[in-house]
């Protein structure tokens, strides 16, 4: 599973949203995630991607494609140098 | 200024009721709330009993996104406060928002985020707490999703003094409106503390009633001899209160009028009650109402089931009501539990629905009679068509705060 569909299947879960509105150009405002539904979202994507996001990594999320773009550069960052 | 409050809308979930008819159908017909806790946790309690809010399950009334930001404390509010704004028909409009409020008690507030959060931390040594933890454990965050819910822009309060925290939260919402500053006014209160630690506690401070060996739900008994303690209880109450002129223009259906109410303290001991401070706040109450103790056709005491407490109580009203007073007297906590920070606003509502249904709810499991708790306790069974016209809760807390609330048939 891409990280996108894995983002994509949590977000539906979470929030029950239809899974066709998630294109990765929706911003998650436009989904209707307030400041702390993102706050809870994010809390999720550290345990299931094992990963730790920063205050200031968040401040630049507005589409789902920039929560892609943001999980795989930490987990390329954060596992590479575990292994 | 000086305006008159009327109790337009009721809500109630509780160990015996999940409505007030449901409820005070209950509490008339002795049914206790009283039982053994079914939780992860109960084995490791030394007293199991507690009068929780019975097959509750959340998703029956939020959606799952909502629950994630409303703990325990603050459905229970929200789903009394639906109640009794639905059956208010209340309806406020927007230039009307600022007009109106909510004042809820609690004692604990979000006890399970917290008390989770510290398992994580403390025990399991997980490196984060859920990520909304003090949105969901602050004390005033059922009041405000109240607020949120019913857009009511004026106060916004949360009253914590113990036991006595909703009764004070209802008292200071009639004063809200009686004194000009709201037409309208949410008031109750919520409280949801069965949890691990909490109850453990409650254990330590040996005030807890043990379990009855023959049957968990007699296990509180107050002004009875062989009465040892209090139940823990759950649950919320939350009522709609009213300028009274609104009222009457929009033809709403009127409980009762809220006449009277006072606070005092104690200012003797932390937990010991004082009949003179008890005394000081039935005879404001009488006072702010314009009504001589006669008036009062029935008193729904703080009664706890605590050896003192009982006693004291009994003193306090004596004193106010004279040495071989006759008014009708019941602790209803002998069947809902004690309710803590909710327990005022659910005793309220029960001498308001007492009024209203001219029906006495007895003091139930009250064999064993003590010869310094010598009043009327409406023992074992209620009754029916008693002519009432006003009523008096008591609710005397821990920390010496004593309030006293009094409800009128509406004329």
């Amino acid at each position: 599973m891409s990280t996108l569909q894995t983002i994509q299947r949590m977000i539906a879960e979470q929030f029950e949203l239809k899974p066709e509105d998630l294109v990765p150009e929706a911003t998650l405002e436009s989904l209707g995630l307030d400041s702390l539904s993102v706050i809870e979202f994010m809390f999720n994507i550290e345990d299931e991607f094992k990963i730790k996001l920063s205050n200031e990594l968040l401040e630049n999320i507005k589409t789902l494609q920039d929560v892609v773009d943001i999980i795989e550069k930490q987990v390329a960052e954060q596992h590479g140098k575990a292994e | 200024m000086s305006r008159r409050v009327v109790i337009t809308g009721l809500g109630v979930i509780s160990s015996v009721g999940k409505s007030p008819d449901e409820f005070f159908a209950s509490l008339m017909a002795g049914r206790s709330g009283i039982r053994r806790l079914q939780a992860p946790f109960a084995d490791k309690l030394d007293i199991r009993i507690a009068a929780n809010v019975p097959d509750y399950n959340p998703a029956d009334y939020f959606s799952k996104v909502k629950l994630s930001g409303i703990e325990r404390v603050s459905q229970f509010a929200l789903i009394a406060g639906a109640q009794a704004v639905a059956d208010a028909g209340l309806e406020i409009a927007e230039e009307e928002q600022t007009r109106a409020g909510v004042t809820l008690g609690t004692g604990l507030g979000g006890a399970t985020t917290l008390e989770e959060g510290y398992e994580q931390v403390f025990l399991r040594g997980d490196p984060r707490i859920k990520p909304l933890s003090v949105l969901l454990s602050m004390n005033n965050a059922a009041a405000s999703h109240l607020s949120l819910t019913y857009k009511l822009q004026g106060a916004n309060v949360t009253y914590s003094t113990a036991c006595a925290s909703s009764a004070i939260a209802i008292g200071e919402a009639y004063r809200q409106i009686k004194h000009g500053y709201a037409d309208v006014m949410l008031a109750g209160g919520s409280e949801a503390l069965l949890t691990f630690g909490a109850m453990k506690a409650w254990e330590a401070l040996r005030t807890l009633a043990t379990e009855d060996p023959n049957d968990p739900g007699a296990s509180c008994k107050p002004f009875s001899k062989d009465r040892n303690g209090l139940v823990l209880g759950e649950g919320a109450a939350v009522l709609v209160l009213e300028d009274a002129e609104r009222a009457v223009a929009r033809g709403a259906k009127i409980y009762a009028e809220l006449v009277g109410y006072d606070c005092s303290s104690d200012a003797s001991h932390i937990t010991k009650p004082d009949s003179a401070g008890q005394t000081r706040a039935m005879r404001s109450a009488l006072r702010d109402a314009g009504l001589q103790p006669a008036d009062i056709g029935y008193i729904n005491a703080h009664g706890t089931a605590t050896q003192a407490g009982d006693i004291e109580e009994t003193r306090a009203i004596k004193a106010v009501f004279g040495e071989h007073a006759k008014v009708p007297v019941s602790s209803t906590k002998s069947m809902h539990g004690h309710v803590m920070g909710a327990t005022g606003a659910v005793e309220f509502m029960a001498a308001v629905l007492a009024l209203h249904h001219q029906a006495i709810p007895p003091t139930i499991n009250l064999h064993q009679p003590d010869p310094e708790c010598d009043l009327d306790y409406v023992p074992n069974q209620g009754r029916r068509d008693v002519p009432l016209d006003a009523v008096m809760s008591n609710s005397f807390a821990f920390g010496g705060t004593n309030a006293v609330l009094i409800a009128r048939k509406f004329a």
